[in-house]
């Protein structure tokens, strides 16, 4: 009876070993290829740099690197500030069915595909006769980054009590300074943590930006999405291969962050606590 | 009785309510309005110019009402079924190891799982699309090995499903993850030695007691999945065209937004029933229970 | 400033009252806290004395009625404008600063330069045993060594009134009972009034000055450690504090009548009329069970269990088939098991008149 039982783990153990060589077989293909030295995508004949040095004189695709990340910059920072007051407010507000109401209505961009959320935003701003531009795709992608602001912010102040705050005004703060030198620095690794992750989406993000992007320049998620669609070129893979690098910078810097201030429990550790589902 | 300029629970109620209203604000503006605004041109029409015009039409929903729009709507819901099925037969396995097995590297094991999502859906579908290409590696490794003279992997609903799998598994994973990671698995033990196997210890044992997390994974799974576009693009064809696709194709090459609006409409309206019958039926299941 | 002499209270509440949502929480509490007492608020969960305790650190804004802090009226002054400082029962240290930093906080915020300030932290974590601990953070110290930090945090400003909720309460028993004596000796060297609110009866009796039991939003009784004990004046107040064995009569002729055959003298009580019905509480260590004296009232029993605690045995004594009495017995004159009593032996047991407690 007893080896009968040990089966079932090792079933699960070959199913996990076989997830993750699915999982980052794509992401190895396009690492090895991009330094491929030929065009080829099927199999690996030598070591070359070819790929990255077209990258580098290619002036459209750099053009829509830069604005990549000035949208990301400047969606993080703003949804960052706008998510960090939406977590707070909720947090004390008064009136139990305005914090219900409105917590719905934050974590709706979550729950809807993003495909609803792309027409309705190119709806508003063709309604409105606002140019599609990259100012329009900032507006849209900081509306959708909100959202995951505030459900960070709020999952580390529901471990912060109410009381901190109370001991900083005990002890001679104002509202106003009890926000600013005590609740702010003790939400600052979240505050971290959150800005890393909204980067990186918005960085990544696809379908947004598409039916958002005015002609030029366009974010480099869409731009690798036009490249895509009409041919297969290898000079993907090295675009590609930075994507991934940075993006996984990013993220894991985002996950270890507060363990490397020693603050007890991390991001990670928030994702895998459970979301407010 | 105390006197005092203003009483101090008003003063806070402001502090807290100035706080709510500009980001309140900004997602009225933004986001709520534009899904109105979806609403209103689904009853619109298109002027002769080739404008999307407001107006009070149901002629888009008339027209969404014919077989070719009801099949793509029946071949989303299934594929995103299908994936939610797929994610939860990998999610438990997956899970369940790292919690169990994974000691020191648990943290580790996560992040390697967590770090690929984050990076690049778009890049890893290009991957795949590569990869399964006739005359991508996995087809010259099976023409070499003499295994196969070359399967086609695109272009069918398994390429998309599986692409949607990859895509949003994740969302499964972690909920259970979590749920099993405090579960006491010992319990799963005991469960074994009652049930005497494991099939019916997982079904007796491990599913009741992960239901939460379980329900949780398969909305956040079947939701996007439901209304993909990119990964039915990429790795399919036009036989496997989704929802996502045929709005997308209104809003891009069709020039038709009002009938795409109303394909949004749809959409949503789709999603929220499903998620209304399905929140009904876990509801009184575990009430039951 | 007010010229406040040491006969002001440190505290005044006059008609304190907190409705909350439709219920009287805190109900015209009137109380005065003398200067340098260790006062207790004790009273069951939901009593209203964390409450209090929120309205006079100015948290909570009272309903009605006035709260005085060293004679001046601070009802409407917001917290960090009064001279009251707390420590919470979750300590609410700042994880984002170290400990000295967490100390100094206080005196920062009134703008103390950093000589001046550096000194007095030292100084205080010399008073709470801390001062190897300066440069740590909050989430690297256990959760003793958090409260003393939370304790020098407040205490550092010198407020008319410390307030602590609960402070125990985290502590495991026996860091808790070490931490007892050392509250109570901090108190007396730094001199500064401390208002405490717990559930525990026991730290409350232990460790204050005086005691109010509070329930359901007013004070039943107030006085030191010894007068709530030994004479409750309510029956809340007889159950709460300790164990008591409550009984309830007639009173008449001067005797409560518990029953036909049982009639408790009392001499002392007054303010009852004939045939009113009155409670009677003794405590079961005042009941003895040999070497009774005449001054005792006496009344035979059947011993229908026991229970040894070891430094204690607990019986329970049937004195009518409807009265059955606690009595709990030191085992010094009874050291061996055949020495003391088993179930169905036949007592007398007795207490003296001033032991019994009659309560209207």
């Amino acid at each position: 009876m007893p080896r009968k039982l040990e089966r079932k783990p090792r079933i699960a153990v070959v199913v996990t070993a076989v997830f993750f060589v699915w999982l980052y077989l794509p992401i190895v293909a396009v690492v090895l290829f991009s330094f491929n030295d030929k065009k080829s995508l099927s199999s690996f004949s030598g070591f070359s740099l070819m790929w990255y040095d077209d990258l580098v004189h290619n002036g459209a695709l750099l053009d829509s690197l830069m604005a990549s990340v000035k949208i990301a910059t400047i969606a993080t920072l703003v949804s960052l500030v706008l998510g960090t007051m939406l977590a707070l407010g909720l947090d004390r507000v008064r009136s139990r069915k305005t914090q219900v109401t409105l917590g719905a209505v934050t974590l709706l961009p979550l729950v809807t595909p993003e495909i609803v959320t792309g027409v309705a935003a190119l709806l508003l701003f063709t309604g409105i006769g606002l140019k599609l531009s990259m100012t329009t795709v900032i507006l849209a992608e900081i509306t959708f980054s909100i959202a995951y602001v505030t459900v960070i912010v709020r999952g580390r102040l529901l471990g912060v009590a109410h009381e901190v705050e109370e001991a900083a005004r005990d002890l001679g703060c104002t509202h106003f300074q009890a926000l600013r030198l005590v609740l702010l620095p003790t939400l600052a690794p979240a505050l971290v943590g959150a800005g890393l992750l909204v980067f990186a989406l918005v960085f990544d993000d696809f379908v947004l930006a598409f039916f958002t992007t005015g002609v030029d320049p366009q974010p480099l998620p869409v731009r690798v999405y036009s490249s895509i669609r009409f041919g297969v070129s290898p000079a993907i893979n090295a675009i590609g291969t930075l994507m991934l690098l940075a993006s996984a910078l990013l993220i894991v810097t985002a996950l270890l962050l507060p363990r490397l201030f020693g603050r007890g429990s991390s991001s990670l550790d928030l994702i895998t606590t459970g979301e407010p589902l | 009785m105390a006197v005092s300029a203003q009483p101090r629970s008003a003063q806070r109620t402001s502090l807290w309510g100035w706080l709510l209203a500009v980001p309140s604000g900004w997602m009225a503006a933004f986001f709520v309005s534009s899904i109105v605004i979806v609403v209103l041109l689904s009853f619109g029409r298109t002027t002769n110019d080739g404008f999307p015009a407001f107006a009070t039409s149901t002629a888009n929903y008339r027209a969404l009402w014919n077989e070719v729009y009801l099949e793509l709507f029946v071949r989303s819901f299934l594929y995103a079924l299908a994936a939610v099925v797929i994610s939860v037969l990998i999610a438990y396995p997956v899970a369940y190891t790292i919690a169990r097995h994974g000691g020191r590297y648990k943290n580790a094991l996560v992040a390697a799982i967590v770090v690929p999502f984050f990076a690049s859906y778009l890049i890893r579908m290009y991957a795949w699309k590569a990869l399964l290409s006739d005359d991508g590696a996995v087809n010259s490794g099976l023409r070499s090995s003499g295994l196969s003279d070359g399967v086609t992997f695109l272009n069918t609903p398994w390429a998309v499903i599986g692409g949607l799998v990859y895509g949003y598994v994740v969302f499964m994973i972690l909920p259970i993850y979590a749920s099993l990671e405090r579960l006491d698995l010992s319990l799963i033990e005991a469960g074994k030695d009652l049930y005497h196997g494991p099939v019916r210890t997982f079904f007796s044992v491990t599913v009741p007691a992960t239901r939460p997390a379980l329900f949780g994974g398969v909305l956040l799974v079947f939701l996007p999945a439901f209304g993909d576009f990119v990964t039915a693009q990429l790795l399919g064809g036009a036989s496997t065209y989704m929802i996502g696709n045929l709005v997308q194709q209104q809003f891009m090459e069709g020039q038709n937004w009002p009938l795409g609006s109303a394909m949004t409409v749809a959409l949503m309206v789709a999603l929220a029933v499903l998620m209304v019958v399905y929140l009904r039926a876990t509801s009184t299941q575990a009430r039951e229970s | 400033m007010s010229n406040t002499s040491s006969t002001t209270p440190s505290v005044s509440l006059r008609g304190l009252t907190k409705v909350f949502g439709g219920s009287t929480v805190v109900d015209g509490l009137d109380l005065d806290i003398a200067s340098g007492e260790f006062f207790a608020l004790l009273g069951p969960s939901g009593c209203g004395k964390t409450t209090t305790l929120r309205m006079i650190a100015g948290f909570s804004d009272p309903t009605s009625g006035t709260i005085l802090v060293g004679g001046e009226d601070v009802t409407s002054t917001p917290p960090h404008r009064r001279d009251v400082n707390t420590v919470f029962q979750s300590y609410a240290l700042f994880e984002h600063l170290d400990v000295r930093g967490n100390v100094g906080f206080g005196l920062r915020r009134k703008g103390i330069d950093k000589r001046t300030r550096d000194k007095r932290v030292s100084e205080m974590l010399d008073l709470v045993e801390l001062g190897d601990r300066g440069k740590e953070r909050p989430s690297r110290l256990s959760g003793g060594q958090r409260q003393r930090v939370a304790l020098a945090r407040a205490l550092i400003n010198e407020p008319k009134v410390l307030l602590l909720d609960e402070p125990l309460a985290a502590l495991d028993l026996k860091l808790r009972h070490a931490m007892q004596a050392e509250l109570k000796a901090i108190q007396r060297e730094v001199g500064i009034t401390f208002l405490f609110v717990t559930h525990d009866q026991d730290e409350a009796l232990s460790m204050s000055d005086r005691v109010a039991i509070m329930n359901q939003g007013v004070i039943e009784q107030c006085g030191t450690p010894e007068d709530v004990y030994e004479r409750p004046t309510s029956v809340f107040a007889a159950g709460f504090i300790g164990t008591s064995n409550l009984m309830s009569g007639t009173w008449s002729q001067g005797c409560v009548r518990l029953s036909p055959t049982v009639a408790v003298p009392a001499p002392g009580h007054q303010g009852s009329a004939e045939g009113d019905a009155v409670s009677v509480a003794v405590r079961p260590e005042k009941i003895w069970l040999s070497d009774l004296t005449s001054a005792m009232f006496r009344v035979p029993g059947t011993i229908v269990s026991t229970v040894y605690h070891g430094a204690t045995t607990q019986y329970l004594v049937s004195i009518t088939p409807d009265l059955t009495l606690t009595v709990l017995e030191q085992n010094l004159p009874r050291m061996r098991a055949e020495d003391r009593w088993n179930a169905g032996d036949r007592v007398e047991i007795g207490w003296l008149p001033e032991h019994t407690v009659v309560l209207t």
